[in-house]
Parts: structure tokens; sequence; C-alpha cells
């Protein structure tokens, strides 16, 4: 076994642990995305989950979120993550200098944050689409066929990490899933904010510190967001606020 | 599937409020929202501290009996709808499962005639306002449709809701911010901040925050990044820089201005 391979096996081993326990779905899908970069040797990665309204959400990011909040809102109207929405495929710009006129708006964006290609992969269940896992680099190239089969068997993680019921029986769990994990997502974006207003720090750091507490703390990251929304958790003064967090 | 049922829904809302002549209102949302799902009736139940405190509007008898029975019994989707995050559909309440979970309101609103019942959290995230439930007479699954209809209902009621507290009117104009859960994640960060800012629930600090928008003449978003980008802060609503001389008490009463 690789090195490489050793890697991936970890990485999935360390999924399967979280999807066995009673987990929290936001910080799942946060470690998802961190180890997509990792494993696919790509530079970001941002995962997407569609609502009701057919838009599609930042539901988990590796590290700068606020950088791939903006990236993830421009899809709505033009952008890979869309097509691979819409098309249930794989949609892969190997070159963003390349000239090709395919969503304008989206390319100027990624290029002025350094991003040199993009790859988005379908989230699916069944016959079923549920929204995209996006892949930034700073280099431009193609993924070679193993990396986009191995971001592929990631992002299927992301979409059972979601819908994490093993026996879909009735219809109407797939639906109370994706909405609970929208929602997740929600309260720990008001938590978020609540945190930066109260510690004056900005709203990424807002998350690093709730996301720590919960670590350290050995609970859900929604039940943290949950209890400091609703003013029963105050994290107003932590004692180790400063220091930068760790990247998990 | 996208923009245009929010609009479609909206739409709807509008124009039973106009066909009773007054004002939209949660209830219009309601009620339309029946008969969108071909229910026999809906009902609202007002959430306080992500707890379900009271049934307030119904569109039907049978509706209204159920709500109250939901409250009397302390059981019932609407109920876990709360306690939980997300929406409870429950196709049939005569099955096992559904016996099992709410042992005494199942056969309750069986006996009723009432099988299929699907509670929607008018909700975004912590903004926790209360439950919209839907009473189907036939055993069923609502159809991918219905499902998505009623989502958007629960948003509908969630934005009617706010800005009646917020005592500000939910025009047609501002249908295109209407969509709470669709506007992206930083209408919530900036509603985190507000609620820190003045102090106050999370309900409340969205509520100040589209009447703020509503008062000074902004779209809800472009005040979101000025109190994102920490240009804006409620609590010192008096230095702002934007026009519309109106310092409100973001919550005060206000009637409809245009």
């Amino acid at each position: 076994m690789t090195t490489a391979d050793r890697r991936v096996r970890d990485a999935f081993i360390e999924l399967t642990d979280t999807l066995v326990t009673d987990f929290d779905v936001i910080d799942f899908l946060e470690r998802l995305a961190n180890r997509c970069t990792e494993l696919l040797g790509v530079s970001a990665c941002g995962i997407l989950l569609a609502d009701h309204h057919g838009v599609l959400n930042l539901v988990g990011a590796s590290a700068e979120q606020a950088r791939l909040l903006g990236l993830a809102q421009l899809q709505n109207a033009e952008g890979p993550c869309l097509d691979a929405y819409h098309t249930g495929r794989a949609v892969q710009r190997a070159d963003l200098n390349d000239g090709d006129p395919r969503w304008p708006s989206f390319t100027a964006a990624a290029r002025a944050h350094g991003f040199a290609s993009v790859q988005a992969l379908p989230m699916r269940l069944r016959e079923q689409r549920l929204g995209a896992v996006n892949l930034f680099s700073t280099e431009p190239g193609p993924l070679d066929a193993d990396t986009v089969a191995l971001g592929q068997a990631l992002a299927d993680a992301a979409t059972i990490g979601i819908v994490h019921q093993r026996a879909l029986a009735r219809s109407e769990v797939l639906a109370e899933q994706l909405q609970g994990a929208l929602n997740s997502r929600i309260v720990i974006e008001q938590a978020k904010g609540f945190l930066a207003e109260r510690l004056s720090v900005t709203v990424d750091d807002g998350f690093s510190i709730m996301r720590r507490y919960a670590r350290s703390h050995h609970r859900k990251l929604t039940d943290v967001a949950t209890d400091i929304t609703a003013g029963r958790l105050d994290l107003a003064r932590p004692p180790a606020s400063r220091e930068t967090p760790p990247v998990p | 599937m996208e923009q245009p049922r929010s609009f479609q829904v909206w739409a709807a809302i509008a124009a039973c409020a106009q066909r009773e002549g007054t004002a939209v209102s949660p209830r219009h949302a309601v009620i339309t929202c029946a008969d969108a799902l071909a229910a026999a009736g809906a009902g609202l139940s007002v959430a306080r501290d992500g707890v379900p405190r009271e049934p307030v509007l119904a569109s039907t008898p049978l509706a209204e009996e159920l709500e109250e029975l939901q409250f009397t019994l302390g059981q019932g989707p609407g109920m876990d709808t709360v306690a939980g995050r997300g929406p409870v559909l429950v196709a049939d309440l005569t099955i096992p499962d559904a016996r099992h979970r709410w042992p005494l309101f199942a056969p309750a609103a069986a006996e009723r005639g009432v099988r299929g019942m699907f509670a929607f959290p008018v909700a975004a995230g912590a903004v926790l306002i209360g439950v919209l439930n839907v009473y189907r007479l036939p055993a069923g699954s609502l159809a991918p449709r219905e499902l998505l209809d009623g989502l958007v209902f629960a948003d509908a009621a969630l934005v009617l809701a706010l800005d009646e507290r917020g005592g500000i009117a939910s025009g047609p104009d501002g249908l295109a911010d209407a969509a709470v859960s669709a506007r992206g994640a930083q209408v919530h960060q900036a509603t985190g901040m507000v609620a820190a800012q003045l102090g106050v629930s999370m309900p409340d600090a969205l509520a100040a925050l589209r009447a703020h928008a509503y008062v000074t003449g902004q779209r809800l978003s472009d005040l979101v990044a000025n109190v994102l980008a920490r240009r804006v802060r409620l609590d010192r609503v008096n230095s702002s820089p934007e026009p519309g001389r109106q310092p409100s008490a973001p919550r005060a009463e206000r009637g409809e201005e245009e």
C-alpha cells in the first residue's frame, strides 16, 4: 500500500467512524471538504446543497469560507456546480484562462481569487440530484481519471452523510434530512455572526472559535451553535480564543 | 423549479388577500397553502424560545381542532417539528410507526378522518417562529411539487410573521427579498450580529433587520452587506449613513408607509 493509498484509507475510516457515531452533519461536511483538498491535491473545496427554491447553498467548505461563499453564490446564475447539479455529470475546466466563454462572471471571480482550474462533481442519490462538490486549484491542468473517481467517492460520502438514515424506507425521509442539513447550516451562520459581533472578530474567526469549543467539549457543532443563538452559552471570553485554530 | 415557484406561491397569497380586501398576512399563507396542497385544512402554531406555545391560525374548523389537539395531548408531528430541525412528513397516521410515535395524537387524528399530516417549520435556523401544519384526509405522500410548495409556503409564512412583528407591510415589492432561506449565508450572519448588538432573540433580530431595510428604503441584501462590513449598526441607527432619516427603534410599530 502506498502512502497515498494509506491516506485515502485513513480518510474513509475517519469519515465512516464519524457516520457511525451520533454525528453532526455540518462538522462532517467540513471535515470532508478538508480531506478533499488533501487527498485530491486541490487548493479549496466547497460542498453545495440545493434547497427547495432550487438555490445552491454552501453547506461545507475547506479553509476560507468567505472566499468560497462568494464563488458558491455566483453559481446560482452560472458555473460548474450549477451545470453538474443540473446534468448530474462531472464538469471540469482545466484552465480558467483558456478563453472558453462559459460562465464569464464566475470565471472572472474565481481568477480574481487566484484560482486557475475548477472541477464540480455531482451529488446524487438514486434519481435525485442534491447538489455538487466544488474543487478549486491554483494551478491549471486537468485532474486525472483516478483523482476524479476518488473525488466522486468523496462526493458520494458527503451525500451519505447528509442522508444519514441507513434505509430510506419512507420517501419523506430524504426531504426531512435535506432540510435538516440546510437548517443546521443556517443556525451555524447565525451563531458565527453573533460571535463575530460579541468578540469583535471576523465571521470566519467566529466559526473557528465555535468549532474549537465544540471539539474540546465533545459536543456537536450544531448544538453549540443552537445554544449560542438561544443565549444559553456565552463564548464571550473563551480562555484560548486568541490562538489560530488548528486545521482539522 | 426555481424562482418562479416562489413567485407563484407569493402571487397566490397576494391574490387571496386581495379577494378579502385586506393587507397580506400569515393567515393568507395558511389558507392558500391548504388549497395548494389539496388539504382539508392547515394551521399555524407559534413557538417561542424553541418551544411550541399556542395555535394561532387555522383555515378550517377541522384544522383548528387538530391544532388544539396537539397542544392538549402534547404530541404530534407539529410538536416534533419544533423539537427537531426539519419538516415532519407523515403519509399515513394509521400505520404502526405513526401510532408508536404519537400514541394519543395519531389515533385521535385518524378518528377525525385525517390520515396525512405534514408539518413544516416556519423557521430559518434559530429564527423559529412556529409550525405550519397541513392536514389531508386520504393517506399518501405529498407529490414532489406539493412538498416544495409546502416548504415555500412555510418560508412565506415566516416572512409575513416577521414583518408583522416588525410592524411593516410585506408588499409585493419585498418579494425579491422574501425567500429568507434562499438569501444565502450573509443574511443569517447579519442576523446573528444584530442579535448581539441589540441584545434580542434571533427572530427579533431578523425582524429588526427587515424593518430597518424597509424604513430606510434599502434592499435587505444591501443592508446586510453594510452590517457585515460594520458600516451600519442597528443599535446606533441615528448615526447610520443611509438616507431616510427616520431613526427607528427597529421594532417600533409602524403603519404602511407606501
